[in-house]
């Protein structure tokens, strides 16, 4: 009891200044992505469109915005690709998943810095940005291309928009209340020690060894 | 653009509004117009053409020194200030030397793929009469319609919204005949009901076949629901040689993602949501502390 009181205050960095301001470029650009693509996507979302500054202006803003979320991603994609390699061990973890969820995290691998989870997410970010980019750019301009690869494209993009578009609920939600202590390692840049013991004990070792 | 309101009891009955259930069609009730174009009189003097222009008040630039030879047609291709032209092309068929002539533009489908493939409510309207028109001011400008086109019709301005043919919907919701039509002096084009339009099509095509024109057809293409533009072509074996596709459908990705996609991706992003949702009330949150206080 006294030893958890203890670790609770004392504060180790998780994230250096860089990681998040590239994490939020990335995140509001998505969100903003999000919300748009979703009322183009969906009629019964397109109030959405209005919402963010008119049904023109929000399509319009779209692919600019998706330039910017590229740029974040690609600088995220050289930082952490290398941190999001999966080990045997994250096989193991994503078999046993249903234990992280019940909240019975001790009878999975010891986790680093990052859980199977997160890894999973980065890739969904990372091939999930070069669909939308890629995609995006013909739909963007399909006078100048193929009509039947901007009729593919369509779709591509509406399928990468589901499958992100659910990463990124989940991602949201452990963010925030699933996983409560995590949101200051994005805004602050720091953790509890008790949350790096609990969450990612491998990384913590290694951060008190150093 | 359009003069005819899309909402209310005002105008022309409506058949289909893009992205929306709207309206009941049963209100309003009209004959489905066509007009026919019949190639086999058709001298080429594109005096049609001119007086679309004129109508519309449209200013096309003009073809420029140096710009790549287009023979004897006045452009390359329709554009935004363009709702339609003639296009010329030379071939060897049975007969020698022909001279393939199209009426190009918009072909006003029974089923428009530009319609079914438009996310904005209410930016393409099909009225009763089988009219397919674009209104601006619902247009969000994301030329979602060029991959509805199965004919590569409309053409977009410099805010991203798309222009074509509107089968003079002004003029006709008045009782008056297409301006096009209204300049054909050579009946080739006519127009009226699409039955009517059918039968006399029938008729010159029985005739053409007479004449030696065995292959002579009817081009009111199935795939998208017939067409607001039918063509007798002499050469019915060779569409494409008209600029006219062979098996002209709305591409099957257009209902994919309008169709099942649309299920997959609510019932995966709501799964999630929920998912997340009963994570929460059926476990908690995965708190730091909690296994070591009990």
């Amino acid at each position: 009891m006294e030893e958890t009181r203890h670790m609770e205050d004392v504060q180790i960095e998780r994230f250096s200044r860089f990681d998040r301001v590239v994490h939020w470029l990335v995140a509001i650009t998505f969100l903003y992505l999000f919300f748009s693509g979703l009322g183009i996507y969906s009629p019964k979302f397109s109030w959405l469109l209005t919402l963010l500054g008119g049904l023109d202006f929000t399509r319009w803003l779209h692919p600019w915005t998706g330039l910017l979320f590229s740029v974040g991603v690609l600088l995220m994609f050289l930082r952490w690709s290398k941190d999001f390699l999966l080990t045997s061990d994250d096989m193991v973890w994503l078999k046993n998943v249903k234990y992280y969820i019940k909240s019975e995290e001790e009878k999975l691998p010891e986790v680093g810095k990052y859980n199977a989870g997160q890894k999973v997410f980065g890739w969904l970010v990372f091939i999930g940005c070069v669909v939308f980019l890629a995609s995006g750019v013909l739909m963007w301009f399909p006078e100048s291309f193929p009509i039947s690869l901007v009729r593919l494209s369509i779709f591509l993009h509406d399928l990468a928009f589901i499958l992100v578009g659910a990463g990124f609920i989940v991602h949201v939600y452990m963010g925030t209340v699933g996983v409560p202590g995590s949101l200051s390692g994005m805004i602050t840049g720091k953790v509890s020690a008790l949350w790096a013991m609990r969450h990612h004990p491998k990384w913590f070792k290694e951060v008190m060894r150093r | 653009m359009s003069t005819v309101t899309t909402e209310g009891t005002v105008g022309l009955g409506l058949k289909r509004v893009s992205a929306s259930k709207l309206p009941d069609p049963n209100i309003k009730r009209a004959d489905t117009l066509a007009i026919l174009v019949d190639i086999s009189s058709c001298i080429g003097c594109k005096g049609c053409e001119a007086a679309c222009t004129q109508w519309h008040d449209l200013k096309p630039p003009l073809f420029k020194e140096g710009q790549d030879f287009v023979g004897y047609q006045s452009y390359p291709d329709l554009m935004p200030s363009l709702f339609m032209m003639m296009k010329f092309k030379e071939g060897e068929t049975e007969k020698g030397l022909t001279w393939f002539i199209t009426k190009y533009q918009c072909m006003h489908c029974g089923d428009p793929g530009c319609l079914k493939a438009c996310p904005s409510p209410g930016a393409i309207i099909q009225y009763e009469n089988g009219i397919v028109d674009f209104d601006h001011s619902k247009c969000i400008g994301c030329k979602f319609c060029l991959s509805g086109c199965p004919f590569d019709i409309p053409r977009y301005d410099s805010n991203n919204k798309p222009w074509k043919c509107n089968f003079c919907v002004d003029r006709v919701s008045a009782g008056l005949e297409p301006a096009c039509v209204k300049a054909c002096p050579t009946n080739c084009l006519h127009f009226g009901t699409k039955e009517d339009m059918l039968s006399r099509a029938k008729k010159i095509v029985d005739q053409l076949k007479r004449r030696g024109f065995e292959k002579a057809i009817i081009y009111d293409p199935p795939g998208v629901g017939g067409t607001g533009y039918i063509y007798v072509l002499p050469h019915g074996d060779k569409p494409q040689m008209y600029g006219l596709p062979k098996e002209a459908s709305v591409s099957p990705w257009i209902s994919l993602w309008k169709g099942p996609l649309k299920i997959f991706g609510a019932v995966v992003l709501w799964g999630t949501l929920l998912g997340a949702f009963l994570q929460l009330i059926l476990f908690g949150p995965i708190k730091a502390g909690n296994k070591k206080e009990d």
